[in-house]
């Protein structure tokens, strides 16, 4: 048996790497872009001036503390004519841009000279001043130039994210335009000239058939997985060695955010999960015990339709009835405890006693999700094997009915509720989503859920690794106590 | 008796065993209710009539399309007004004779006389055609109440069928698709009946690479440009990758034919069990609704990409069953002497063996469509995935909770879930009994 676990855990490793990298793929394809948010949460978000400068370089020392400037994986495969070198370009949608505008025109160097002239031209832009124009003709009111300025501004930016054969020449022409109208934008007729010039070359130099032959760049082992999984040495330990990374709406350590919330959520699911046994345990050994009674045949019906009923409704029905004031006001709407009277220092017994009315509405809603399902299990289990013929010998040798049902019909009807058990852990690093939400219990379900939600990518990995880890753990464990609940199996 | 008549057929006899379930019988015609239902949405409940006529001329509204538009003349042929079918309020038209749907609202528009939580027998107020506001005329009440913003519930009910049945069967199709094909090939080829010439093989494997990279990689823009313009136009882009895609690979695969070398030429075999069993392993061991959720806050916002994911995570428990019962049928003697008589492999996969493997199959898809019909739900409830503008059975039970004291909007949104769910999944069990009376419960 020892061997048989030993091989399964080696068969882990694969099915990790899978799952990681399956989370990885997801949460690289999500909108936006992490740097921005972090430092919008480190409240640096400013005026355009500022942007250029100092919080510039805190984004890139982010960017690098991240590892977001590393290439995705060890290896791309692109085609031909795509740059293997665009990983450098830091700004999420400029990426895109550029990749976009390499499928279109087929010569990556082609368009590096666009985007260089495009961002000269930005350059050119933001070095002028309103109010030294201003200054110098006094003919002019320094709302006109912020505007004309601005919009310029604006012009340059919506080139730099769109590849669109339509668009792009209207805002040339609107730019021209404003130059025509305006002469203080002189510095600017070069520059533009230039992008235009660039971006005719696109088409110009164009080798589009390159973008019909793959190829694989490999970039070796300095890689944002790599660099996740492994580490890098240094400040990374690498989620092999524990280290998780940070999360990217605090910049909190994942593994510090993990251990506070989980401890709630694997409570709730182990007190619902002993809960459920208590009760579908005897509900199967009464069905079994008088099977096809009028009873049973009930109770059969009752647990179906409980099994059909979906817990959000069963929990939005409990707070109808019992937490809202037009009926009975019996328990708090959502929380785990009352912030005005809770005090941290409490003992054991106090905390609990006080979060108890909390969270007697989400156990009952947590337990009835997994009770509906394993006593209809135990029954139908309880059943086949009371139908067997070794009870019927049992039966026939003078047992009583007690004891061919309690001792040798329910240690082999066990089995299938064994399987249930496999499911506790990963719920327990998953939370229960739905039922956290409504009852705004602050676990892991809450938290994965914002994470999703906020693009938390570190976090979403952690966990869906995490709870693939812990899922196939349980299926595992589940497998080795058939073989101790039922002699006949073995693993040799 | 019934196995030696003449006549006997599996089909009838999984029948009758079918009816003798009454409730599942029951089940089956309110299921068909249901459809009715989804299928006549737009007459039962709708704002505007089905018949109205106004100034001498008669007009069918709810059957035009929403963009109509129609200018007014009266009997003496002097214009009145333009009529512009999706924004006009025909309640407040002067209509001589008129014939209402059941229900006179759309789920989505908004009634702002009743807003707020409109109990349904509590107070309501209407606007009528000579612009006072009174007591609501009991054919405009709104029955089962309205929310926040004045919609009325039976209406998002109503509609709500449409969506939930979609749902199943949409998402489900998907599964089974790939789910029945997937079992099939693993069940019926295992580790090792699966052999071609290395060439192949390796050609094949090279051929699935270049056929998603033109496919796919290659139209990337193509697809996301067609993509953003309908949902119509993404999925004839998507159905092109993959003719594509396909086409490449068996182009590749013929190529493999003129290569001749002994060693290359040797017959290897494809461990397609392997391949699949490990797919499942793989997408059952992270928590279904999590994958879900995730993927749906990456992509655009969407019912039919709901549908999609839906599916496209759903196929496991189908390929288990399938591969189950492939592994039991392909040593039965019907499917040898397909072999032997020389039948393709295909052939005898699809023609032969898959529809004596679909029983079990068929059970598991009626559950899953109840599941299916559930995870979408619970994204509503949550918010996520379902656009804001359409009205589901979940978004209007999240309104419920958000507002307690509007039991309607918690009750019969909930209630209309849970039944037809416990309708799905009393048509699985019922057929399970039916067609397996081994796995009788």
């Amino acid at each position: 048996m020892f061997k048989y676990a030993l091989k399964r855990i080696l068969t882990f490793i694969p099915m990790l790497i899978a799952i990681s990298l399956l989370s990885f793929v997801i949460s690289i394809n999500a909108p936006g872009d992490p740097v921005e948010r972090l430092s919008k949460a480190a409240g640096s978000e400013g005026s355009a001036e500022q942007q250029s400068g100092a919080s510039k370089k805190i984004k890139q020392e982010l960017r690098k503390k991240l590892g977001l400037d590393l290439p995705i994986f060890y290896f791309s495969i692109t085609d031909l004519a795509a740059s293997d070198t665009l990983y450098k370009v830091q700004d999420k949608y400029h990426k895109a841009n550029l990749e976009a505008l390499t499928h279109q025109s087929g010569n990556w160097r082609a368009v590096s000279d666009y985007y260089s002239s495009l961002l000269n031209l930005q350059k050119a832009h933001q070095k002028i001043d309103a109010k030294k124009i201003v200054a110098n003709d006094s003919s002019l009111s320094l709302n006109i130039v912020n505007e004309a300025a601005n919009q310029f501004g604006f012009e340059i930016g919506s080139l730099l994210e769109t590849s669109d054969k339509t668009i792009i020449p209207l805002k040339f022409e609107k730019m021209n335009s404003l130059l025509q109208n305006h002469v203080f934008l002189s510095d600017l007729k070069n520059p533009l000239f230039n992008v235009q010039q660039s971006r005719e070359g696109l088409f110009k130099n164009a080798t589009r058939w390159k973008t019909y032959i793959p190829t694989i760049s490999w970039y070796g082992g300095k890689n944002q997985y790599h660099l996740w999984l492994l580490g890098n040495g240094k400040d990374r330990k690498g989620l092999l060695r524990g280290d998780f990374g940070i999360s990217y709406i605090d910049s909190q350590p994942i593994e510090s955010k993990i251990w506070q919330k989980v401890g709630i959520s694997f409570s709730l699911s182990l007190i619902s999960i002993f809960l459920a046994y208590l009760i579908s345990i005897p509900i199967g050994i009464y069905s079994a015990y008088k099977k096809d009674s009028a009873a049973d045949k009930g109770m059969s019906l009752v647990l179906f339709v409980l099994y059909s009923m979906p817990s959000f409704f069963v929990a939005t029905l409990l707070l109808l009835q019992f937490a809202n004031p037009d009926n009975l006001s019996w328990f708090p709407v959502s929380g785990i405890q009352d912030p005005t009277i809770f005090d941290p220092n409490w003992n054991l017994w106090m905390k609990l006693k006080h979060r108890m009315p909390f969270l007697i509405l989400p156990i009952i809603t947590y337990t009835y999700g997994s009770f509906a399902f394993l006593s209809r299990i135990m029954r139908v289990g309880m059943i086949d094997v009371v139908s067997q013929d070794y009870i019927r010998t049992a039966r026939a040798k003078g047992l009583g009915e007690g004891k061919v049902i309690l001792k040798h019909a329910l240690r082999n009807s066990l089995l299938p509720v064994i399987t249930v058990f496999a499911a506790i852990f990963p719920m327990a690093i998953g939370g229960s989503i739905i039922i956290e939400v409504i009852f705004s219990i602050p676990g892991m379900g809450v938290e994965v859920l914002n994470s999703i939600l906020n693009y938390d990518y570190p976090m979403i990995i952690t966990v869906f690794t995490l709870s693939g880890f812990l899922t196939m753990v349980g299926y595992l464990v589940a497998d080795l106590l058939y073989a101790v609940v039922d002699p006949r199996i073995s693993y040799k | 008796m019934q196995n030696t008549n003449e006549n006997f057929s599996f089909k009838k006899y999984a029948w009758a065993q079918f009816k003798k379930n009454k409730i599942a019988l029951v089940s089956l015609y309110l299921l068909l209710v249901l459809v009715i239902i989804a299928l006549f949405a737009p007459y039962i409940a709708n704002d505007r009539p089905l018949y109205a006529e106004y100034e001498g001329n008669t007009l069918y509204p709810a059957f035009a399309s929403d963009t109509r538009t129609d200018s007014i003349h009266n009997s003496k042929g002097d214009f009145i007004q333009v009529l512009q079918y999706d924004i006009t309020d025909w309640r407040q038209l002067d209509l001589t004779s008129v014939i209402w749907t059941p229900i006179p609202y759309s789920p989505g528009s908004m009634d702002r006389y009743n807003r707020d939580y409109a109990a349904p027998s509590g107070k309501q107020r209407f606007k009528n055609s000579d612009g006072e506001i009174i007591d609501i005329p009991s054919k405009f009440r709104h029955k089962l109440g309205t929310d926040g913003i004045g919609r009325d519930l039976a209406s998002g009910l109503i509609h709500g069928t449409r969506i939930s049945l979609m749902v199943g069967l949409v998402s489900m199709g998907i599964a089974s698709f790939i789910g029945i094909i997937l079992g099939a090939l693993a069940g019926f080829f295992g580790d090792t009946k699966l052999k071609m010439p290395r060439i192949k093989y390796w050609l094949t494997i090279f051929g699935v690479f270049m056929g998603l990279f033109y496919g796919f990689g290659q139209r990337k823009y193509i697809l996301s440009q067609a993509f953003s313009e309908g949902i119509g136009d993404g999925m004839i882009a998507m159905l092109a990758s993959i003719g594509v895609a396909i086409v490449i690979t068996m182009l590749f695969r013929i190529l493999s034919k003129a290569i001749q070398f002994e060693w290359l030429n040797k017959e290897v075999s494809v461990p397609m069990d392997t391949f699949v069993s490990r797919g499942i392993e793989l997408l059952n061991s992270i928590p279904r609704l999590l994958l879900i959720i995730t993927i749906t806050a990456v992509v655009e916002r969407s019912i039919w990409i709901v549908m999609i994911i839906i599916g496209i995570t759903g196929w496991t428990g189908i390929a288990r069953f399938t591969r189950a019962e492939f592994l039991r049928i392909r040593s039965l003697e019907f499917v040898q002497a397909a072999e032997s008589l020389g039948y393709s492999s295909i052939r005898t996969i699809f023609k032969h063996a898959l529809p004596n493997a679909l029983a079990p199959v068929f059970v598991s898809i009626a559950f899953g469509i109840a599941s299916a019909i559930l995870i979408e739900s619970g994204l509503s409830f949550l918010g996520i995935g379902v656009p804001d503008d359409i009205v589901t059975w979940g978004s209007l039970l999240n309104l419920g909770r958000q507002n307690l004291e509007a039991w309607w909007l918690i009750i019969y949104p909930g209630m209309a879930i849970f039944i037809t769910i416990t309708i799905y999944n009393m048509i699985a069990e019922a057929s399970r009994d039916a067609l397996d009376p081994r796995l009788k419960s």
